[in-house]
């Protein structure tokens, strides 16, 4: 299991962070919704181990990391065991999408890289691309070679940031499609999103941020029968965005 | 005397000018680029300190005419310090102080404007920091450099004239030299023009096409 306990931050002076802990299981989708600016892409940044939190603790699977971290213990290395992609600026600009899935597995010598990125390139339908560069490629193609660079080295945990924000309703539709398939690998995601339709359907743990806090947690039911205030006022908002549309 | 004349006549001045211009721009090249992507290494790795000096450098150069400089050295820091330099060594010194901060300050920039996304992005995927170096950063840092060090190198070998003021026996002075003895300036200099540009248009054209060829788009969109 994926989690984290107690976790504090500060940027600049102020708490973005307040004791937050969230768990993400091998095999389960949990989702991170909340407001702009309520710590969800720092809890994530955090739980990828890519920055450190003033206090509280990590634990993937049997590993633990505790913060402060003490500077005389090394830690061992979370990836690619644990993975993350991001919205923007993810894949390597000097190679092809094919040169940037094979790279960590050519690095880590892999047997079976051949047979290894044929299967990625047919389950995520890039044969058409994946020898195009970063920039020849479409947005919704470029997140698909992203999450298939991460499945690559066969992640336990995949951590996910709002990876569909930044595309159309065609492409954020054919990413999601993909990522439904996961769980039957057994991988842990934990994903930030907006699409509430797709976590209605998907999502087996759903957590609701407000002001750097854990304010709801729990299954899909939250997104009918929300407890908290925000929460509430959160979802009353993406259904006035969609009485106002249609 | 014809063009081919002048130069079958002269040319065992003009090698030996050619020569010492040749030798000026590799030492200067070779100076700048390897004190130059040294400091910039620095520069950008300790961005609020050595950084810092780099970009004042780097500034008070920029407000200083590279003639000044020559004859700054040349002249009145000679006699301050009471020594006598070669005017080889004046011009590599001056010529290669400014192309070091020039190169120093476009990796610095180029270290500073790195997107660490793409550092992140090999960071979860298991890269070691020699692997992301190796494989991430110097590549796509190169690309970015190439051309504007090579624009740089090409501008660095047509200073190499400034040369011939403090003596130094380089094509420019030799040029003059023959100049002066068979009055022909249309051919002499024309012939030098030809010359420079026979050089530097291949290198900055290789500069232009490796900036269209390498420039990659960084944004993604």
């Amino acid at each position: 299991m994926l989690r984290c306990s107690n976790i504090v931050k500060h940027y600049r002076g102020s708490r973005v962070l307040h004791n937050v802990s969230i768990s993400v299981k091998p095999g389960e989708m949990t989702a991170l919704i909340g407001p702009s600016g309520a710590g969800k892409s720092t809890v994530l940044r955090i739980l990828a181990c890519l920055e450190a939190p003033e206090s509280g603790t990590i634990a993937i699977d049997d590993d633990e990391y505790c913060y402060p971290a003490d500077p005389g213990t090394p830690a061992p290395q979370p990836w690619p065991r644990l993975t993350a992609v991001f919205q923007q600026l993810f894949l390597w600009p000097h190679m092809t999408l094919r040169e940037n899935i094979t790279l960590p597995l050519r690095l880590r010598q892999i047997p079976d890289i051949d047979k290894r990125v044929r299967a990625l390139i047919e389950r995520f339908d890039m044969s058409e691309f994946i020898d195009r560069y970063p920039n020849q490629v479409s947005g919704g193609q470029r997140q698909r070679a992203a999450i298939a660079r991460a499945l690559a080295l066969k992640p336990v945990y995949l951590l996910l940031d709002e990876i569909t924000s930044a595309l159309d309703v065609e492409q954020a539709a054919a990413i999601i499609k993909h990522l439904d398939s996961l769980k039957a690998d057994n991988i842990g995601i934990l994903m930030i999103t907006h699409y509430l339709g797709f976590l209605q359907r998907s999502a087996d743990q759903i957590i609701f941020m407000e002001d750097g806090k854990v304010a709801e947690n729990g299954g899909r039911e939250i997104l009918v029968n929300p407890k908290s205030s925000g929460m509430q006022r959160f979802l009353s908002s993406f259904n006035e965005i969609e009485s106002t549309i249609s | 005397m014809s063009l081919f004349e002048i130069i079958g006549k002269y040319h065992v001045a003009f090698v030996s000018g050619l020569a010492v211009t040749v030798k000026l721009a590799l030492v200067v090249w070779t100076v700048g680029l390897s004190i130059g992507f040294l400091l910039g290494i620095v520069g950008g790795t300790y961005a609020k300190t050595f950084g810092r000096v780099i970009a004042l450098g780097s500034f008070l150069l920029s407000g200083m005419p590279l003639l000044v400089l020559l004859y700054w050295l040349y002249y009145p820091m000679q006699v301050m310090l009471n020594v006598v330099i070669d005017p080889f060594i004046t011009a590599c010194v001056a010529l290669g102080i400014v192309n070091a901060f020039g190169v120093a300050e476009a990796v610095r920039n180029a270290l500073g404007d790195f997107p660490t996304q793409y550092t992140m992005a090999a960071k979860v995927v298991g890269l070691t920091a020699r692997e992301t170096l190796i494989h991430v950063k110097a590549p796509i840092l190169l690309r970015q450099l190439l051309p504007l060090l090579l624009t740089l190198q090409v501008t660095m070998l047509q200073a190499t004239l400034f040369a011939s003021l403090i003596s130094v026996e380089e094509l420019f002075k030799v040029a003059q030299r023959i100049n002066s003895m068979i009055y022909k300036p249309i051919e002499i200099y024309s012939a030098l023009g030809i010359f420079f540009l026979l050089v530097c248009l291949p290198l900055n054209g290789l500069a232009l096409w490796l900036k269209v060829r390498f420039t990659r788009n960084l944004s993604e969109s």
